[in-house]
């Protein structure tokens, strides 16, 4: 068997490729995504607030961020350097309104306690080291509030004094020192997201290779009016676009070999066909001649010879006619026309035909059929051809048993039935006249193609033949 | 003068050997090679015998313009081609249809059926057993008395169906359909009734027929 080679796939566009790109990803997803995320999150974050002035572009609840007070607190403590205490003052009671929520004093060079007024907290009047560590010990390491304390001028070395804010954690959310819910569902979004990138994508992967394979499952199923499939349009050149490349090229093959043997067996048809016509011609030339000395004075012997001859050549037109109405018929040039027929009206036509000819050879000619019709789906042209091949085959290979019967017959199926016995030697017995094969194999292609069933049985005694509109089930010999 | 034939085939041959059976028979033949004229050469002619396969002008073409031109002469096809459509072909305008190789006998069987089924048979009397039949004159006489056997229409008619398919088996459908032209019935018993006053009147001893056979199981038969 020869081996057609085919180009292998080149790697890029591969279905392998595409597969391992896959699965690279989701490797890469713990690793590296993850983290990736999260630092890139945060580097947002910290880009916007860094970027953000104290009292512009920044919302409401953003200027309550731990990360934004510490960092504005500091700001403003280093823009106070120098300032008068008065303006000091001043600029805490200013930001106090603006942050509401925040409570915040200072403690000046002498370390007086001076808070905005209105202020919530309870101060002592002067702060000194102790009154500083208790404080210290008060907020800096409770867990719910948040406090910051700057220098003024952000510079410890000035000793101008500090300023400190402290809000309660309660007052500015949760977000601090986490992420807010909304954050939060930001960032379990994205990676759901990606989750369900990753899971479309490889869906639509295997989709689409699915779809191409039922593609190329179909286009093998449906035939056209060859009985080939039709070839598909290649569209890629991965792997499955291969294998359609290589299903194209079976198909192509296919059919220049159906090709190839329709054009033999038309060939072999025509052959057979123009050589039975020219066989024929020939026979009766010569049957013509036999007859003509058949006129003539012959010997005893020599007659009987002459008669040998004349139904040899009888014989062997029946075969060339067989042979090429098997031809004609196999070919599929005769459509079938099946009509509602009285059965045993055409048997009785054809056996009138034949008659004389079994009174001829000295048959007994036992016909017995029922008088009423006996409707059956015939092509009347096929059935009589059917009757006229087993007719002929009991007249020449049964002709030792002088009988021929036409009688009906219940068969399995309870239905009537037409039985063509013999009282020959059988179909086993080589009577040393062949030939019978063909005119049963017309027999059997015709009640096959016109649905009815023909069971044979044949012995020493003689042969019967049953035809029925149902196929018998009965054991007996039985045509292919 | 015998009846005149027209017959037309190709095969130097099987002609000669044709032609000279058939004149041997008593027949005038007109035999042609092809059928370019063979219009022309029907004129008078009681009979065509016509080869399917010809040069030029095929057989099924021929016989389909001399049926053109006359449309009740009948028209036998001999050919070497034995397929079930080319006898629905032929058939079509052919009453009959021979395949070669063929007997001579049978052909001649085949062409008297024909002739006497077209009607143009010759005045002479047909012998039937006991009985003289004049077909022209549709008149039967009986040899044995001398007397004129007088039948009803359709006595005649069924009698004369018979004859035209002298040697022939016809079933009941035939016959029935042949004579009244309406389809056969199941179970009519008319023709059989008609048939046993025929019989009466015709046979020697009506209950065993010699004129009328009956073939069991397949109908009737007059023997020449």
């Amino acid at each position: 068997m020869r081996k057609t080679k085919l180009p292998k796939p080149r790697f890029r566009g591969s279905l392998l490729s595409r597969y391992l790109l896959l699965i690279l990803i989701a490797l890469l997803f713990i690793p590296v995504l993850f983290p990736a995320s999260v630092i890139g999150y945060q580097v947002v974050q910290n880009m916007a607030i860094g970027n953000a002035l104290p009292d512009a572009g920044i919302q409401p609840e953003e200027r309550y961020q731990t990360i934004h007070l510490e960092k504005m607190w500091h700001n403003e403590a280093k823009r106070l350097k120098g300032s008068t205490p008065e303006e000091i003052d001043r600029r805490l009671r200013e930001l106090s309104e603006e942050y509401a929520k925040v409570d915040m004093f200072w403690v000046d060079a002498d370390s007086h306690v001076r808070q905005p007024a209105g202020g919530r907290l309870h101060l002592p009047e002067t702060w000194d080291a102790a009154d500083a560590i208790s404080y210290m010990k008060r907020y800096r390491g409770a867990t719910q509030q948040f406090s910051v304390i700057a220098f003024i001028g952000d510079d410890e070395k000035l000793n101008r004094g500090f300023m400190v804010m402290q809000v309660s954690k309660a007052a500015i959310g949760p977000r601090d020192g986490g992420l807010s819910a909304r954050e939060s569902m930001v960032f379990f979004g994205i990676i759901l997201l990606m989750f369900v990138l990753f899971i479309i994508v490889s869906w639509m992967f295997f989709m689409n290779m699915r779809r191409r394979l039922l593609r190329l499952q179909s286009a093998m199923t449906v035939q056209d009016g060859s009985g080939l499939p039709d070839p598909i349009a290649v569209r890629k050149s991965d792997e499955i676009g291969q294998l359609e490349a290589a299903f194209n090229g079976m198909v192509d093959r296919l059919d220049r070999s159906l090709k190839r043997e329709r054009e033999e067996e038309e060939l072999r048809k025509r052959l057979i066909a123009n050589l039975s016509h020219d066989l024929r011609t020939p026979l009766t030339v010569v049957r013509s001649h036999v007859y003509s000395l058949q006129k003539e004075q012959l010997s005893e012997r020599g007659q009987e010879l002459l008669k040998l001859t004349e139904t040899k050549l009888g014989d062997l037109a029946g075969l060339i006619d067989n042979l090429l109405s098997y031809n004609l018929l196999t070919s599929g040039k005769y459509t079938l026309h099946p009509e509602r027929i009285d059965v045993l009206r055409i048997v009785r036509e054809s056996a009138a035909a034949w008659y004389p000819l079994w009174e001829k050879e000295g048959f007994e000619a036992d016909i017995d059929l029922p008088e009423g019709p006996v409707y059956w789906m015939l092509d009347a042209q096929w059935f009589r051809r059917i009757l006229d091949n087993l007719f002929q085959n009991v007249v020449r290979h049964a002709r030792s048993g002088q009988y021929i019967g036409i009688r009906t017959a219940t068969d399995a199926a309870g239905g009537l039935a037409i039985v063509i016995a013999d009282k020959g030697k059988g179909m086993q017995a080589s009577s040393g006249d062949k030939g019978a094969g063909i005119g049963l194999a017309i027999v059997g292609f015709l009640t096959r193609e016109m649905g009815l069933g023909m069971e044979i049985r044949s012995a020493e005694g003689g042969t019967s033949v049953m035809i029925s509109p149902a196929a018998g089930d009965e054991p007996g010999l039985k045509l292919r | 003068m015998g009846i005149h034939l027209l017959y037309i085939e190709d095969d130097a041959e099987i002609g000669t050997w044709v032609n000279d059976d058939l004149k041997g028979r008593g027949y005038e033949v007109t035999w042609l090679q092809n059928g370019e004229r063979a219009v022309d050469h029907a004129a008078g002619c009681r009979l065509v015998i016509l080869d399917v396969m010809l040069p030029g002008l095929d057989g099924f073409t021929v016989g389909q313009r001399l049926k053109k031109a006359y449309p009740d002469l009948p028209i036998l096809m001999l050919s070497a081609r034995t397929s079930i459509d080319d006898k629905l072909e032929g058939l079509q305008f052919a009453d009959d249809y021979v395949t070669k190789p063929f007997h001579p006998d049978e052909l001649a069987a085949r062409i008297e059926v024909l002739l006497r089924r077209s009607g143009s048979y010759s005045s002479e009397a047909l012998a039937l057993g006991h009985l003289l039949v004049y077909e022209r004159e549709n008149r039967i006489m009986n040899k044995d008395t001398g007397e004129e056997i007088v039948l009803t229409g359709k006595q005649f008619q069924i009698f004369m169906y018979l004859l035209r398919h002298l040697g022939q088996i016809l079933t009941k459908e035939q016959i029935y359909e042949g004579v009244w032209g309406d389809p056969y019935l199941d179970g009519d018993k008319t023709l059989m009734v008609h048939i046993r006053y025929l019989r009466e009147k015709l046979e020697r001893d009506p209950a065993n027929p010699e004129i009328i056979e009956t073939i069991r199981g397949v109908g009737y038969r007059v023997k020449a």
